[in-house]
């Protein structure tokens, strides 16, 4: 009786789940096909991306008609400015093509540290961004959700009219999942870069013990230091939600070496790493004690994993369940 | 000589000359200084040209006919040439701040140098590590109660964002108003949907710049020369106001200062350019070509019209390729046509191609143009033809600077 009402409750969840058509940007490919991998209920679809003369796109949406009374999905990547333009006209006319509801999946939210004017005259281009993703038309699902991984800052969810539906996702479970993993799982610590990283992260990584860090003005200079807790004898992880340059995770792995951090690793979500600056991290190989065990970063940038491979110390965490898991939202 | 309406050329003696320029680094340029009078906008035209010996020679229009002035867009727009300028004095009716991005900079300091009303504002463009735009709006309080205008150019997707970010700021700076310059708006040929699945890029552009967000002036003035298609004007929600432009105007200029100007004959290369700028080129005897199928290939042909010894001026309002206006020229040629020019506001010339069109210096119009005028809407193909006969290009600065006043 009890294996029956078992089955019936799979067979309904299983009804109840909705078929998804994922159509995705060209940067994208490896990582739609992982997601439709990770589901029956998710198939891929295409887009002929071209180009005029003039660098303008010519765009062509396959199989326009099928998916009509269809859910449908797309993931984009705004790796450059100049790669917005031809997704948007995609995500823009998508939503009209009478399907049964829209779903923009954009992982890595980019300009997102550019969201404050200090000064009367700073261009808060996040905002910029934020607009033109409120302004995806409506369709007959209603508002258009948009799926983001760790905005960089909490208060961007604020920048999104009420015609999109923001769902801000989070990479930390994949982390934890890993840590779980490690042999030295029972050493490890959890380290933040500053307050920011804190206020953001803290509460999803509250079973692990904290060490928060700081950034001091000395003269011009502003030094990393340590501000709470004790990473001796650890194997630190410091989490944040993306890397530029690396600098700040440079300088917070001398400061945890030097207040004795057995191992220090890293977490991003977003592996921006322009101008190939992920080079800095990679294992030499040259006899020299490495400075971090290991590098995660998800594939919510497909340039930099691309780029990256296999290349000590980095693993890809990859967001194709959670992304799949959000399609049934 | 500067009366507005056709039959008062005795009301010019009320007006005082305004000044002319000449322009020592663009001799290919026309250029058109505005004397404002009171609520009025009078424009002048001159032309300075290059003769052969090289020397500079500063001409009059035509005749000094008032009919000749230049009124940018007589359809549509509210900038008035309406009887006798009354007011004396020269008073601003807008005095406009005018932002632009770095490859406008050219044509906004021309638009500058048409008017004491207009004054040039700049912006800090640099970029972040990443290629996302770092971006300041320098003496951001002082724009507060000003007009405000930006002067874009979307040359390729690539340059959209950063200035569309400066687009969405600038409105909510407490500006008494914000006008957006887009000479050329591209994408213009992409605006149908043949088959599901089309992507009519046009509208996505469209939306994009239907969302820049109110001032205290009420909706963003959006002013754009010569659209690909008429119907692109209802792309836009009620959110924004265009301003629909021509370069015809300035084109009629400078066909009335050619030696041979009552030889001239307008040919139009096909139905939906005839249907753009007929009624603007009336007085001008007109050719349309079309192109017909035969078998797999599609051949231009003259549909109406007689070329016959007549200077052909084929007008387009965008050049691509190139390749529409070389078969035009080859038909006309073989039809007898004497000489051979052609006008297009956008020079958009991809990949260079504007070298296809070669100088008419043998008297054989099937291999040369005599003149291939072009406006500065697209600064970066001006900066490749500049001094390259057969071109020359005409500058919209005096138009944009009314168009500001509006």
């Amino acid at each position: 009786m009890e294996k029956n009402q078992i089955c019936k409750d799979a067979i309904v969840s299983e009804l109840q789940k909705k078929k998804v058509h994922l159509f995705y940007c060209l940067e994208c490919e490896e990582l739609a096909r992982n997601i439709a991998a990770e589901s029956d209920h998710i198939t891929l679809q295409s887009i002929n991306w071209r180009s005029f003369a003039d660098g303008f796109p010519n765009l062509f949406i396959n199989n326009a008609h099928e998916i009509r009374g269809q859910h449908v999905a797309f993931l984009a990547s705004f790796s450059s400015p100049a790669v917005i333009f031809e997704q948007i006209s995609v995500i823009y006319l998508l939503p009209r093509l009478f399907v049964a509801s829209f779903t923009l999946v954009l992982p890595f939210f980019p300009t997102g540290s550019f969201e404050r004017m200090e000064e009367e005259g700073d261009v808060a281009t996040a905002f910029t961004m934020a607009r033109i993703v409120s302004n995806i038309p409506i369709s007959r699902g209603g508002p258009t959700s948009v799926v983001i991984y760790d905005i960089h800052a909490l208060q961007e969810r604020f920048y999104f009219a009420d015609q999109v539906l923001p769902l801000f996702e989070t990479g930390i479970p994949l982390l934890t999942k890993r840590l779980q993993q490690l042999p030295d799982t029972e050493n490890i610590i959890v380290a933040f870069p500053d307050d920011g990283a804190w206020k953001r992260f803290h509460k999803l990584l509250d079973h692990y013990p904290t060490v928060v860090c700081t950034k001091v003005r000395e003269g011009d200079k502003r030094i990393v230091r340590l501000k709470e807790g004790n990473p001796s004898g650890c194997h630190v992880v410091i989490v944040d939600d993306l890397v530029q340059s690396g600098g700040t995770l440079i300088e917070c792995q001398k400061v945890l070496a030097a207040h004795g951090a057995a191992k220090v690793s890293a977490y991003v979500t977003h592996g921006v790493f322009p101008n190939s600056s992920w080079e800095r991290f990679t294992h030499k190989n040259n006899g020299l004690e490495e400075a971090f065990a290991y590098f995660w970063i998800t594939d919510s940038c497909p340039q930099t994993v691309k780029a990256i491979g296999n290349k000590a110390p980095f693993e890809v965490l990859s967001l194709a369940g959670s992304i799949a898991d959000a399609l049934q939202i | 000589m500067a009366a507005i309406s056709p039959a008062t050329a005795t009301t010019a003696a009320s007006l005082s000359l305004p000044q002319f320029t000449s322009s020592p680094s663009s001799p290919s340029y026309l250029n058109f200084k505005t004397a404002t009078f009171g609520n009025r906008c009078v424009k002048c035209g001159v032309r300075s040209l290059e003769n052969q010996s090289g020397h500079r020679s500063l001409d009059f229009l035509s005749n000094g006919d008032p009919i000749s002035l230049i009124n940018p867009n007589s359809s549509s727009s509210p900038i008035s040439m309406a009887a006798a300028a009354s007011e004396s004095g020269s008073k601003c009716s807008k005095r406009v701040c005018l932002f632009h991005s770095d490859e406008t900079r050219d044509l906004a300091e021309r638009i500058v140098a048409q008017s004491d009303c207009i004054e040039l504002r700049s912006i800090n463009w640099k970029k972040f590590d990443d290629g996302f735009p770092n971006l300041f709006i320098q003496n951001a309080q002082g724009i507060r109660g000003q007009h405000v205008a930006f002067l874009a150019s979307f040359s390729s997707p690539a340059v959209i964002f950063e200035q569309l970010s400066v687009i969405y700021a600038l409105p909510k700076l407490f500006v008494s108003s914000f006008t957006l310059v887009l000479p050329f708006f591209p994408t213009g040929t992409s605006e149908r949907m043949e088959d599901e699945g089309d992507v009519a890029t046009a509208f996505t552009l469209a939306r994009i710049l239907s969302n820049i967000p109110a001032s205290r002036g009420g909706p963003t003035s959006l002013v754009t020369f010569d659209i690909h298609a008429l119907q692109e004007r209802f792309y836009f929600g009620d959110t924004i106001l265009p301003c629909f432009e021509s370069g015809i105007p300035l084109l009629k200029n400078r066909l009335q200062a050619l030696p041979d100007s009552d030889n001239i004959s307008i040919a139009f290369p096909d139905d939906g350019a005839w249907k753009r700028f007929h009624k603007q080129l009336q007085h001008y005897p007109t050719i349309v070509c079309n192109k017909v199928r035969m078998g797999d290939k599609r051949i231009v042909r003259i549909k109406e019209g007689d070329a016959e010894g007549r200077h052909v001026v084929i007008v387009d309002d965008l050049v691509q390729s190139g390749g529409t206006l070389i078969e035009c020229q080859k038909v006309l040629a073989a039809h007898g046509a004497a000489k051979i020019s052609a006008y297009v506001t956008h020079g958009i010339f991809p990949k260079s191609s504007w070298k296809r069109f070669k100088l008419d210096t043998k008297g054989d119009p099937a291999e040369g143009f005599s003149y291939f005028w072009i406006t500065d809407s697209c600064g970066l193909t001006v900066k490749e033809v500049m001094n390259k006969p057969p071109f020359e290009v005409l500058s919209l600065a005096g138009s944009i600077a009314s168009a500001l006043q509006v």
